[in-house]
């Protein structure tokens, strides 16, 4: 695999406060990398530094090896999608398609049959056939936003960068949208970088994962590496499907309040942090003991949510946020528990994570 | 029956033809306000202009019996003809003058400021001159321009000029700067008011496609603004159209535009040949405005 893009040490903050530090990231040609940060992790301010929107203040961004930070926005080659899609609204579909075609500095086409034939391509490409006659304002947000799509892909850029794309759709169109920008990108073996604020979408998407914490990278993973070995308490939490203890390693064992759990393997003394997924939890009745290579804590039964494949059970447990349970109905029975009463939660030993700190 | 339960009812049964008697009568009394306004102001009092042009000038008065004398002796005499050619040069070149001043400083304040409370500022800021009033707006002109005035004065202390330059004032350029100044205003607020609604993510979308900022004018930034520009330009023309105290004020009387041959006519008692001059003026103005709304579907873009 070809380097295509590589960002170094590049930090950019807005009146002090620093929205990237000292991020490194290199793509490889054809990769299709989601980023997953949370509001505020500095996620779009990367997209737009590498579009030129915005001058870092230190580091580089180099691409096919050549550095394009002196180049403005218009000359660099690359797309981007926008999260409100950012349609011309005074033009028509086939015109938006064409405009970076018709306009732009770098060997615009004059050829007005050519422009017709690559704009037809693009729409067809996008499920758009027969749309492009029609106003922006006279087709559907999902629609909107395989226009914006077009727009971008039509004039062949050499990597695509999209802001939380799927952002405005509805869940329903959402998942469409995920199938769809899968498959668009393995039919033009393109590269994407994707830019998301939900984990599901993240994992979906990403031949590789990125998690942006704080301005720069924290853990750049395959999804299932990333989703069952996050690298630190901070990546845990923002997969949004683990339980989290904070406390203390001593004594071989993990303690907070007054539990004690066996850890998983050798872990430095002091304050550390204990990880456990949410959907390799099982609940017992009563206060049986946990039993050898398991680790367990009593929990009082809150409430449970079901969401069709799965059923949520909480937990109240002294001294930490409400222990979540997830039941997988492919492969385990929904249970009934009774509000207020305590259950012991058992996880095998070996599948928790403790990260110090 | 409450009106809201009217309203309620004529909202669920969209399908059926009509509104139902109801629903009619409820429009009607909406209507009614206005209609009488309009008639009572509007509608009679052009048409008594339209049909006192028609009526017969004795020295001190007019008589209604209707004849052609009126318009005749308008199109028959050159100084009239004249006003009217004036009165349309004046318009477009105050109209040019205030777009190209008015447009730059538009997109300053509606594309590079992004700020709403400095754009506020800066709008009020462009309105402070109509604090003082009309007439000391158009009168400060004069020691601005005159022989011996501020600009003269300037330009010979800079050494740009030997002599006083003598053609600034009383001519149709201290008419024109005059307007100018006082109406290029009416001309930034709706522009600025347009380009302020253009999404920055379009402006970065297109240089994203490749498009440099010349082409990003012209092919975004600048038909997005147009309704503004309409808008400012309907402004700008209806109150240069109807325009006389600024010629009379800066021209020394020498440049006479159709609203100065107005003011004339009615001083002097000649009420149904005023009123042959403000027919005109109304049919100018409403070829002007039909123009205007034709460049753009103002019912769409706003």
């Amino acid at each position: 695999m070809t380097l295509l893009l590589e960002l170094s040490g590049i930090a950019k903050s807005y009146a002090g406060a620093a929205a990237l530090a000292d991020l490194s990231l290199a793509v490889g040609a054809g990769e299709y990398i989601s980023i997953l940060g949370p509001s505020g992790s500095g996620k779009s301010t990367m997209l737009r530094v590498i579009a030129g929107f915005e001058t870092p203040d230190a580091g580089d961004v180099r691409l096919e090896g050549r550095s394009i930070l002196a180049m403005p926005a218009h000359e660099r080659g690359i797309g981007f999608v926008f999260q409100g899609f950012a349609l011309f609204p005074h033009m028509s579909v086939a015109d938006n398609v064409g405009f970076g075609l018709r306009n732009r500095s770098r060997s615009p086409v004059t050829d007005e049959a050519e422009i017709r034939r690559r704009v037809a391509e693009a729409l067809e490409l996008l499920g758009l056939t027969g749309l492009g006659a029609r106003a922006v304002s006279q087709v559907s947000g999902g629609q909107k936003q395989r226009v914006a799509l077009a727009r971008t892909l039509v004039a062949d850029p050499k990597i695509v960068l999209l802001d939380e794309p799927l952002g405005a759709l509805d869940a329903n169109l959402r998942e469409r949208m995920m199938i769809e920008l899968k498959r668009i990108q393995s039919q033009l073996g393109g590269t994407f970088l994707h830019v998301t604020g939900n984990e599901q979408e993240a994992l979906a998407m990403g031949g590789r994962v990125a998690v942006l914490d704080q301005g720069r990278i924290a853990q750049i993973s395959p999804p299932q590496t990333l989703y069952n070995q996050p690298g630190s308490v901070r990546v845990a939490r923002f997969l949004n499907c683990y339980n989290i203890f904070q406390g203390t390693v001593g004594d071989g064992a993990f303690r907070f309040t007054d539990a004690a759990l066996p850890l998983p393997g050798a872990a430095a003394a002091g304050a550390a942090a204990y990880c456990i997924r949410a959907d390799k939890v099982t609940v017992a009745e009563g206060e049986e003991p946990a039993g050898p290579g398991e680790a367990g804590i009593a929990g009082r039964f809150i409430a449970g949510e079901y969401s069709g494949a799965r059923v949520t059970y909480l937990f109240d447990v002294a001294g930490s946020r409400p222990v979540e349970v997830e039941y997988h109905l492919s492969h385990r029975r929904p249970r009934s528990f009774e509000a207020g009463r305590r259950y012991a939660l058992r996880w095998p030993a070996a599948d928790a994570l403790v990260f110090p700190g | 029956m409450t009106i809201e339960a009217e309203m309620t009812m004529t909202k669920a049964a969209p399908a059926r033809t009509g509104r139902g008697r109801t629903g009619w009568r409820v429009a009607a009394l909406l209507a009614a306000p206005g209609a009488l306004w309009m008639t009572a102001f509007l509608v009679v009092p052009i048409a008594m202009m339209v049909y006192v042009s028609f009526w017969t000038q004795k020295t001190f008065t007019i008589e209604p019996v209707l004849t052609l004398q009126n318009w005749a002796s308008f199109f028959g005499t050159s100084t009239y003809l004249s006003a009217l050619w004036t009165t349309v040069r004046i318009w477009l070149i105050v109209l040019a003058t205030t777009l190209a001043l008015g447009y730059p400083v538009a997109l300053y304040i509606g594309l590079f400021v992004r700020n709403k409370t400095i754009q506020t500022i800066l709008l009020v800021v462009c309105v402070v001159p109509f604090w003082t009033s009309f007439l000391i707006r158009i009168l400060a002109w004069r020691p601005m321009l005159g022989t011996e005035g501020a600009v003269n004065i300037l330009l010979m202390k800079l050494g740009v000029i030997a002599e006083p330059i003598g053609g600034l004032l009383f001519t149709e350029l201290s008419v024109v700067i005059g307007m100018t100044q006082i109406y290029v205003v009416f001309m930034v607020g709706p522009i600025a008011f347009m380009l302020s609604r253009i999404e920055p993510s379009l402006i970065e979308a297109a240089r994203d496609l490749g498009a440099g900022t010349g082409r990003i004018f012209r092919t975004v930034i600048l038909p997005l603004s147009l309704p503004g520009v309409i808008v400012g330009a309907i402004f700008v023309s209806v109150m240069v159209l109807g325009e006389f105290a600024t010629a009379a004020a800066l021209s020394g009387r020498k440049v006479n535009m159709l609203g100065n041959i107005i003011v004339t006519q009615v001083g002097s008692l000649k009420w149904a040949f005023a009123a042959v001059v403000g027919v005109i003026l109304t049919v100018v103005m409403g070829v002007v405005i039909a123009g205007l709304l034709r460049l753009v579907d103002l019912r769409k873009e706003l």
